[in-house]
């Protein structure tokens, strides 16, 4: 009788992975089978020689590139001719900076031209007549993949949710992690509740993604510090209202691109605010702290920097120059300098490098950014040699297990060795009393407690959604959302891994928060923020609600509902 | 939007490079999970954190040395013999850093990979250590060395075996003394001096100079000298302890003449005497069943003409370890191979975890067999003739070489002995060091002796 408790507990850690493996299966799976096949939405036929050309994608470039995305061998077209793009009210082709120009119907375009089926449209010699793609080729839909319940995903996040609480309140002997977990799982349907009824949302595959993460995080806060817990629980509340705006405010690309200059200049404010008023926390000159509020503006500064770099096709053909994201990327990455934020400094820069390569497609500005940033590191050392004593530890921290620079490591190490498969159990591990193990070492945290088999699954949820958000390039609206996703799943993927791989001392220890479980309330709420990103890039995500429909599959509805919401012209 | 997808690929070249990290992260720690969890920082196995499931540790016959009753770790009943094998099996605290119930205190708690310390206590056991020592052994040389700190330490020279490992001063692992930390009379208490410890190594150096010469020309075993009592290097006298007369090597190993070594020595060069040095286990450590020995030096770099001369006579800054002497000591028993010692003959685990501390330093070729052949008999023949058979031991037929080492603070001599026994089915070598005693002959062999002796009984040598 008295190992009750202890075979509950451990019978629960055992479960515990399972149940999150299927979660995180289910969602990922999900998400594959409702990515839309590439079938044609229009097609063009070649007057001349009634070639038909399948039109793929939202936005495509039209030109004699080999890479365009319908590419014409007429030695009059231009290498980037123009751009036919696809939205809410029609099809429209734009001309970007072409030789000969465009012409629809025999007029020569200026700016964005609305086209319709039946409309000529004219590069160089070459004439391209607008067809509906069902009278010209087949567009028969492979066969359906299976997708799971949206609800039955979330419950299985919510199980495991239940299972961690439960493992929380028999360990510790009190019900301290009992509200802020039934308040967590509240939210989680409550926040169903609302999407689904209010803004006719269908797909939760992120989301669940983003909560298991969260809850992870939450309980393992909830089972040292109550506090933390609700802290970080409104942190995810604030999260889930930034990610609801985001999507809100991203839905029309073009909206999002008449306001770039105003988000840049939102961005250097971040930053610059923060380095006058700012306070030291730990060595980085990166909190504003306003009352009982402190706040880590950098973490939002990461939001809108991905809102200036990621743009839409056409502008991207007409305007090549990066020069003005790249001034803002060196006066953001300077300012983080400044702070000694080195670790979101690094973040950022990879970023930009990820962003202006995707935009710009050019090795050489990648290059010269590198080699610019290893100078920028090398004069930094030169001035500053003390920082390079932050990392010296790096590689050989065994041998400073009792001073400074290795002395997290190695603790992090030993107990991630503690925990075997299923941990040793929530608040039952030592690293809990190691300064910043709820943040900076927080993988080897859920390795000693709750196994590494958890923490391992934590790190490939994130890198999931990365391999998602590449996945779905082609599929989304915009090439906004496709550099807009990719690089907040970078940016996840990268901060990811300086986390869990500082503290293993497979990389320097830098100091930053693994997204989503990490406590740290500003850092769960951007978080959320780069989720809205990677969920724009879903086609899902905006496809028009038909209240009418009764009584078919959700997955039929929501083939029909991008089917269909593409307005007949 | 293709180009846009073709120039993500830097994107998934992070993620690829993210999960090719998180692989290496598991391989790392599948492979080093064993010795993370029992470094002696782990909160979990601190104090007496861990012993509460330990499993049992035993002699060579099966005698319980330790195991865990109720949650309590208890200890052999017999108060010498805890004291004895006190530095071997450890206590409860992880102070002692070489003692198996440190180095294996995550695998007698039950550390396995799959659960790691994470096992429910209804269903953990700790796996069982099974050691070569013979708690009897212990005991006899515990009580041989009395008061005197020091080392005594016996293994077996062809199967690597350690029969007796015992270091004083120690204290009784279930009442540890209050005044450990401030009492003198616990100095070093937390070392294991036997293989922990390093001291001038004194007389017993000049079989490391005599296999030297003897590999460089097996002549030198012939070349006679004239022993006034002492020889002029660089100015300064190097004296004996006696007027030796006409000798050759063996005469000078069995009068232990300073005076011919030292002429030798610089005869032979610093190259020779610092390579012979370190084929015979100086300037590196040795590793085995996961316990680092000591470092061993010989360093002569900076040495003038008549301190290089004394190094090889054991003096100037020559440090060695018993557990090194014991090693090169088996080599000349072996036909210049050493022998590796090893303290562990099993662990059995209920989850049959396998526990790689399988990292045992190679034997070594430390002379050829001709040199070690020679020198052996010329210790045999110190024995026979110098100490006396029969004064050394009752039961075996030892060759041995004493050595008494001045040191630097004006206390007395440390005294040493090392050597081998000849006997086939007794086959040890041995080492003993005793601070301060003075005398190899009159300190160091007795103790030796009587744990010789305590072998040949336990054998059923005798």
């Amino acid at each position: 009788m008295e190992h009750i408790a202890e075979i509950a507990s451990f019978v629960i850690r055992i479960a515990e992975p399972l149940l999150a493996l299927t979660a995180i299966i289910m969602a990922f799976y999900s998400l594959r089978a409702g990515r839309r096949d590439e079938h044609a939405l229009i097609t063009l036929e070649n007057e001349a020689d009634h070639v038909i050309y399948s039109v793929l994608y939202w936005e495509n470039s039209i030109g004699r590139s080999r890479s365009s995305d319908i590419r014409l061998s007429d030695p009059t077209v231009s290498r980037d001719h123009a751009v036919l793009l696809r939205r809410n009210d029609g099809w429209f082709v734009t001309d970007t900076g072409s030789k000969s120009g465009v012409f629809v119907n025999g007029e020569k375009t200026v700016g964005r031209h609305q086209v319709a089926v039946g409309d000529t449209i004219t590069c160089g010699t070459t004439s391209l007549v607008l067809r509906r793609a069902s009278d010209t080729v087949s567009t028969e839909q492979r066969h359906e993949k299976k997708m799971f319940p949206q609800g039955v995903i979330l419950s299985f996040v919510t199980l495991y949710t239940i299972l961690l609480i439960l493992q929380a309140v028999i360990n510790m002997g009190n019900t301290d992690a009992l509200i802020p977990g039934v308040v967590f799982i509240a939210v989680i349907w409550i926040y169903y509740g609302i999407s689904r009824a209010a803004f006719k949302r269908l797909n939760f595959e992120l989301e669940s993604v983003a909560f298991f993460l969260s809850g992870t995080g939450i309980i393992l806060a909830a089972s040292h510090d109550s506090r933390q817990a609700y802290m970080q629980l409104g942190a995810m509340v604030l999260g889930l209202c930034i990610y609801s705006f985001l999507l809100w405010f991203i839905e029309i690309p073009d909206r999002v691109m008449k306001w770039n200059v105003a988000i840049s200049i939102l961005t250097l404010l971040l930053l610059a605010s923060t380095l006058v008023i700012g306070k030291s926390v730990n060595g980085a000159k990166n909190w504003i702290i306003i009352g009982p509020l402190s706040v880590q503006p950098s973490e939002f500064a990461k939001i809108a920097y991905i809102f200036v770099g990621a743009s839409t096709l056409d502008v991207l053909q007409t305007k090549k120059s990066l020069a003005a994201f790249i001034t803002v990327s060196a006066a953001s990455v300077g300012c983080l300098v400044l702070m000694s934020d080195f670790g979101t400094a690094v973040i950022f820069f990879v970023t930009f490098l990820i962003i202006a390569f995707m935009r710009s497609g050019d090795i050489k500005t990648v290059v010269l950014a590198i080699t610019a940033a290893v100078l920028g590191v090398l004069t930094v050392l030169s001035v500053k040699p003390y920082i390079a004593e932050r990392f010296e530890a790096w590689g050989h921290v065994w041998d400073y297990a009792d001073v400074a620079g290795g002395y997290q490591q190695v603790r992090s190490l030993i107990y991630s060795a503690s925990g075997g498969l299923f941990g040793v159990g929530l608040s039952k591990g030592c690293l809990q009393y190691v300064f910043a193990s709820e943040n900076d070492l927080v993988f080897c945290l859920m390795c000693e407690e709750i196994g590494c088999i958890i923490a391992l699954l934590c790190a490939l949820a994130i890198g999931g959604l990365m391999l998602y958000a590449r996945a779905v390039t082609t599929r989304s609206r915009s090439t906004f959302y496709s550099i807009a996703a990719c690089s907040a799943g970078g940016l996840l993927v990268f901060q990811a891994a300086l986390n869990i791989f500082g503290v293993t001392d497979i990389l320097p220890l830098t100091g930053v928060t693994l997204p989503f479980v990490s406590y740290g309330g500003t850092s769960m709420a951007a978080c959320w923020g780069m989720l809205a990103f990677i969920k724009s890039a879903d086609e899902r995500t905006y496809a028009r609600h038909k209240p009418k429909q009764k009584k078919i599959s959700v997955r039929t509805r929501q083939k029909q509902k991008y089917d269909e919401d593409f307005v007949e012209i | 939007m293709r180009k846009t997808r073709f120039r993500s690929f830097p994107v998934l070249m992070i993620t690829i490079a993210f999960f090719a990290g998180l692989i290496y992260f598991i391989i790392n720690l599948a492979a080093h999970s064993a010795e993370w969890a029992s470094m002696p920082y782990n909160g979990h196995l601190s104090d007496s954190g861990g012993l509460e499931t330990a499993g049992m540790i035993t002699d060579r016959n099966g005698v319980v040395l330790a195991k865990t009753e109720n949650g309590k770790r208890i200890y052999n009943e017999d108060e010498d013999i805890r004291r004895a094998c006190l530095h071997v099996v450890g206590d409860n605290s992880v102070n002692i850093s070489t003692a198996i119930q440190t180095i294996y205190r995550s695998e007698l708690s039950g550390y396995n990979f799959v659960l790691g310390l994470g096992t429910p206590d209804f269903i953990k056991e700790g796996a069982d250590i099974k050691l070569t020592i013979d708690s009897e052994v212990q005991k006899a040389a515990y009580l041989a060395l009395g008061d005197y700190k020091g080392a005594v330490m016996v293994y077996n020279y062809k199967t690597g075996e350690i029969i007796c490992m015992v270091s004083t001063p120690t204290y009784d692992p279930e009442n540890v003394p209050e005044d450990i930390e401030t009492n003198d009379a616990y100095e070093g208490a937390y070392i294991n001096r036997a293989i922990s410890a390093a001291y001038p190594p004194g007389s017993t150096f000049k079989l490391i100079t005599a296999s030297a010469a003897l590999e460089k020309d097996k002549n030198y075993a012939n070349r006679e000298y004239d022993c006034i009592g002492y020889t002029e290097i660089g100015g300064k006298a190097i004296n004996c302890y006696s007027v030796s007369g006409h000798i050759d090597m063996t005469g000078a190993i069995t009068d232990s003449c300073n005076a011919y070594f030292a002429e030798l020595t610089v005869d032979l060069g610093k190259d020779i005497m610092q390579k012979q040095a370190e084929k015979m286990g100086f300037n590196s450590s040795w590793r085995f069943d996961g316990i680092e020995t000591v470092n061993s030096t010989y360093d002569i770099s900076k040495a003038d003409e008549n301190s290089f001369a004394w190094s090889g006579v054991g003096q100037y800054t020559v440090l060695e370890s018993p557990v090194n002497m014991a090693i090169r000591s088996s080599a000349i028993a072996n036909g210049g191979k050493s022998v590796t010692p090893k303290l562990i003959t099993e662990i059995s685990s209920v989850f049959g975890g396998a526990f790689n501390h399988d990292d045992s330093s190679p034997s070594k070729t430390m002379m050829s067999r001709e040199t070690a052949d020679t020198i052996a008999d010329m210790m045999d023949y110190t024995v026979e003739n110098e100490y006396g058979k029969g004064y050394f031991s009752k039961y075996l037929d030892v060759c041995a070489k004493t050595g008494t080492a001045e040191v630097s603070d004006d206390g007395l001599a440390h005294a040493w002995v090392t050597g081998f026994t000849k006997d086939e089915d007794c086959p040890l070598a041995f080492a003993v060091v005793v601070e301060h005693g003075n005398s190899g002959y009159q300190v160091a062999i007795p103790i030796a002796g009587a744990t010789l002796d305590a072998v040949a009984e336990s054998f059923g040598v005798n």
